[in-house]
């Protein structure tokens, strides 16, 4: 449904607090007396042995509370569940050997930072270097040097699929084309960084804590097991303002144990703040994927099949929700195209790099820039325009919902009309003219395309795909994406929402108020959201949290779902004193009224005043107050079946997008003329809010195309451990972005929503990658590996100086 | 990380080779260093305190001469450790006499760090290593000068 409310730009009620300083943050709680404060000391190291570290010093200076140490590690935690079969042992502070820099090795608990800090340099550890591993095809070899000792190699997943019948479409190509594609390791850099408060009550066990964790909450059950704890011995509290996540911050549940067994050795309650050398060193990141990917084509650029090798680079430990990144667009493998046939492996594998998380757009980048490539080089290699291959492949609109070979249920789609409006944008036939004319010149201008699948609302069954089906038939089948809200009245009549999306910066708030204004038939300003988390009091469930854009097809929806009981219960209270069926009442204005005789009425405010202050006069059997809570989810999230298929995300929304870029042969700079993104993703609830995420996700998308990488010498040294080194899109990089909307409603959610915000993040590197390699076409340039900077862009150039020439005459021809 | 050049220095090979071994004189030359001790023959302890980039930071270093082959070759080996990480170097040296009377001096070095000076200070690294270097050989030359001519 849409409405007076829903899908109005209606102005962010979280942005007047934000704005005049008044936002609540990690950092600004003093939530309990006495805190004291940690630093954190880190190895040098990319793989040592650990042979003893020395705390005597540290712990004898004035201020300084205790050390943790592995030694304390090992006695009071246990190792964090992961998915995967093999036993990986991760814990949040290195037992006996590091396995990247940075890995933590030491905890001062101090009376402030500054002796925490001093007291950090006094811990002398005793390290036996070991040599490291950094590179992906290096870590899979047998030369190459083993992290974890107990599994005896570096591969800590890895599956075989096979859907539909690969090897008859490769059998039967006119062509095959393959190639080998790198996707870089990039981060997510919010403003605020990492930050934790711990607090343990000794005399019942009791874990308490404030971050600026944003779940996926399944990760509080992993938490809770390494404390040894039930889980409600663990109670998570989130503010209410975070500063930017990106998904980074799921990867703060490692601290959050580490502070918790800081604070229980010390007796005090840790404050913990990371500062951001830290943050890029060793919070989390995105992986680093090599894909080996082979297309059977038939000459009229129909693909019919693909092969796919991909390897995941999960850092020094597989720590949850990885490999999940392998997977999150297991069922939206083939993407936006009719490819009935396909073969993948899967390897996620450990090196000394930093473990790995949640990134916004978790998999879809490292997914997209192998797939829109090879549809470009499929273009190339038939001579037939990319546009054209693209349409010929697209899935057609009459085929919603379209089930993908490897499980995926397209909800709905009009991906040729949104295709059709990129380019019509972009003026595509025009640009193909300007581009012969401006060769002629000597200049290199270039269109990238790129046609994405959006998924959103990740169904909790997907990460049980990284196990066989025998392995998973052990252990109970995980599905859904189950997320819970309260809608209240009190007795005064205020409205209040709790939710347990648990937003960092994606305007819940508002879009709850919105949601439950439109059902409640009153104003958004008269409905109060409270979005901080507690896992004591919130009602959550296993997937609450903000990731995979679930609030979209999924929280949004909880919230809805919550609202219609307390008007269903509101409305039966007007029944029973109006004496007309609930059938003929509607809400209106703050009033119930029956349909078609509007003088016929009731405020809300006496509905609402009943249930509190005169229960007698409620209907027989109803309960007094209004008090309603609802959980959501969609019946499409199913568990993985035997055959390995599964709809890995709720939603689908599609992107197309549309690039024109210039290069600069002498300085190998590229500058992005002009961005067309079209987005498809079902109703709108906001699009303010939306024009927002898209732009945000397009930045993240763009740093990784052209200047995100945290990179590492051969040893396993960082060498992008600042933002001097690391590079990050500023406003003055953004290009100018024009974004254009088609809603086709998706049919599985209550409000025809589905989720935003990733879509750039995915279609960026690619799309920018396609761009590039367009333009440089005439010098035989094809891009495979990113970030596309100037000094290797320039490489390139000037290693095809030659074929230039012979292109240029072929053209004039 | 490594480099290599060449400083023509003034006296006999014989005269060079031991004054390049004395504490004192190292000390004295070498940016940075706060303390320099022998504490065995051709084992030293230093506490040396340098910048590189945004990382300052004290390091604990041991300085070993090996593989010496009096008076026309050595190797030093430069282990340091500290709150931003640690420095590795190795560097050998080669003397020659010349005509003049005084001595051409060739080195060759690698050198690898770790943590925060190479997550932060990579960029900057091997322009800093020439300069601590050069600096070193500045000063010796100078101080060199200074002594008596013997012979």
């Amino acid at each position: 449904m849409s409405g007076k409310h829903i899908g109005k730009a209606l102005k962010r009620v979280e942005d007047p607090r934000l704005t005049s300083g008044e936002g609540t943050f990690i950092d600004d709680l003093s939530p309990v007396g006495n805190i004291h404060y940690a630093a954190v000391v880190r190895s040098p190291y990319a793989h040592a042995k650990i042979n003893a570290v020395h705390t005597e010093k540290a712990e004898n200076m004035k201020g300084v509370k205790g050390v943790i140490t592995g030694v304390d590690i090992a006695e009071l935690t246990r190792p964090f569940p992961v998915g995967v079969s093999e036993p990986v042992e991760y814990y949040p502070l290195a037992v006996e050997k590091v396995r990247f820099v940075g890995e933590p090795v030491a905890v001062i608990v101090a009376e402030n930072r500054y002796v925490a800090e001093d007291a950090a340099e006094e811990v002398v550890v005793d390290y036996e270097p070991l040599p490291a591993v950094v590179d992906i095809e290096e870590a899979l070899t047998h030369e190459a040097p083993v992290l974890h000792e107990n599994i005896g190699t570096n591969i800590a997943n890895q599956r075989f699929f096979d859907y539909g019948d690969t090897e008859r479409a490769f059998e039967e190509a006119d062509t095959v084309i393959r190639h080998k594609f790198k996707f870089p390791k990039y981060s997510a850099t919010p403003v605020e960084t990492y930050g934790v408060i711990a607090d343990y009550q000794e005399s019942d066990g009791k874990y308490t804590v404030w971050s600026n964790f944003h779940g996926p909450f399944t990760l509080q059950s992993v938490m809770a097991a390494a404390l040894k704890v039930s889980s409600n011995q663990l109670r998570l509290i989130v503010p209410k303002d975070v500063g930017g996540s990106y998904g980074i911050k799921s990867g703060i549940f490692p601290y959050i144990v580490l502070m918790s067994i800081a604070a229980r050795k010390t007796g005090v309650p840790v404050k913990w703040i990371e500062d951001r050398q830290e943050h890029l060193l060793a919070s989390s990141s995105g992986t680093d994927r090599v894909t080996w990917i082979e297309a059977a084509v038939k000459n009229d650029g129909t693909v019919t099949g693909l092969r796919m090798k991909m390897v995941d680079n999960v850092g020094g430990y597989i720590r949850a929700p990885e490999p999940a990144c392998l997977y999150r667009t297991h069922s939206n493998s083939t993407g936006a195209y009719r490819i009935p046939n396909l073969q993948m492996e899967t390897i996620a594998v450990m090196t000394n790099k930093c473990p790995t998380g949640l990134i916004r757009g978790y998999g879809g980048q490292q997914l997209y820039f192998p797939l829109e490539r090879i549809m470009q080089m499929i273009a190339h290699k038939l001579e037939l325009d990319p546009a054209e291959v693209i349409q010929k492949n697209l899935i057609k609109t009459d085929e919603f919902p379209y089930k993908t070979p490897s499980g995926g249920i397209y909800d709905s789609g009009n991906y040729e009309k949104a295709l059709e409006t990129a380019l019509t944008t972009a003026g595509y036939e025009d640009f193909r003219i300007k581009q012969r004319e401006a060769l002629a010149r000597g200049k290199y201008i270039g269109i990238g395309l790129a046609c994405i699948v959006e998924p959103s609302g990740s169904n909790m069954g997907y990460v049980t795909i990284a196990l066989t089906p025998e392995e998973r038939a052990k252990s109970l089948p995980k599905s859904g994406c189950a997320e819970g809200a309260t809608v209240s009245i009190d007795p005064m009549g205020g409205i209040k929402v709790r939710i347990s999306t648990v937003p960092t910066g994606q305007g819940h708030e508002t879009v709850s108020s919105q949601i439950v204004a439109e059902v409640l038939g009153v104003e958004p300003e008269a409905v109060s959201v409270i979005a901080e988390m507690d896992t004591a009091t919130s009602p959550w469930s296993v997937a609450s949290g903000s990731y995979s854009s679930r609030f979209g097809p999924i929280g949004s929806n909880a919230v809805y779902q919550a609202a219609h009981k307390v008007r269903t219960k509101l409305l039966k209270v007007a029944e029973h004193q109006l004496g007309v069926p609930l059938q003929h009442l509607d809400i209106k204005n703050g009033k119930v009224i029956v349909k078609g005789q509007e003088e016929r009425q009731l405020s809300l405010k006496r509905l609402i005043g009943t249930a509190h202050w005169n229960p007698q006069a409620l209907p027989d059997g109803m309960e007094p107050g209004i008090h309603e809570s609802a959980f959501y989810t969609v019946s499409t999230a199913a568990a993985p079946s035997e055959d390995d298929t599964v709809n890995g995300s709720v939603t689908h929304g599609f992107v197309a997008d549309a690039v024109t870029v210039e290069v600069d042969i002498e300085t190998g700079d590229v500058k992005i003329l002009d961005y067309i993104t079209v987005h498809d993703a079902g109703r709108l609830l906001n699009p303010l809010i939306v024009d927002g995420q898209i732009m945000g996700g397009l930045a993240h998308g763009l740093g990784g195309a052209l200047y995100e990488e945290l990179t590492y010498d051969a040893k396993g040294q960082m060498t992008s451990g600042s933002f001097m080194d690391y590079l990050c899109p500023t406003s003055t990089e953004m290009p100018p972005v024009t974004i254009k909307h088609q809603e086709t409603l998706s049919p599985v959610t209550p409000l025809g929503a589905k989720g935003l915000g990733e879509g750039n993040t995915m279609s960026a590197p690619v799309v920018i990658a396609n761009a590039v390699s367009d333009a440089l076409r005439p010098l035989g340039i094809s891009i495979d590996s990113l970030p596309i900077s100037p000094s290797k862009l320039w490489k390139s150039i000037l290693e095809s100086e030659l074929k230039d020439v012979e292109y240029k005459e072929e053209i004039r021809r | 990380m490594n480099g290599s050049g060449k400083i023509e220095l003034p006296g006999g090979k014989e005269e060079v080779f031991k004054s390049l071994l004395e504490p004192e004189l190292l000390q004295e030359c070498m940016m940075g260093c706060k303390k320099l001790v022998l504490i065995e023959e051709n084992k030293y302890n230093a506490d040396l305190s340098v910048g590189i980039a945004a990382v300052k930071g004290k390091y604990e270093a041991v300085i070993t001469v090996e593989d010496v082959v009096y008076p026309d070759h050595y190797k030093i080996i430069v282990e340091g450790e500290g709150k931003p990480g640690f420095v590795n170097a190795e560097g050998l040296i080669d003397l020659t006499s010349l005509d003049n009377g005084n001595t051409m001096l060739e080195y060759t070095y690698t050198a690898e760090v770790g943590g925060k000076v190479a997550s932060i200070g990579q960029r900057m690294l091997s322009g800093v290593a020439k300069l601590i270097i050069n600096d070193f050989f500045k000063k010796t030359k100078k101080e060199l000068q200074k002594r008596p001519k013997s012979a």
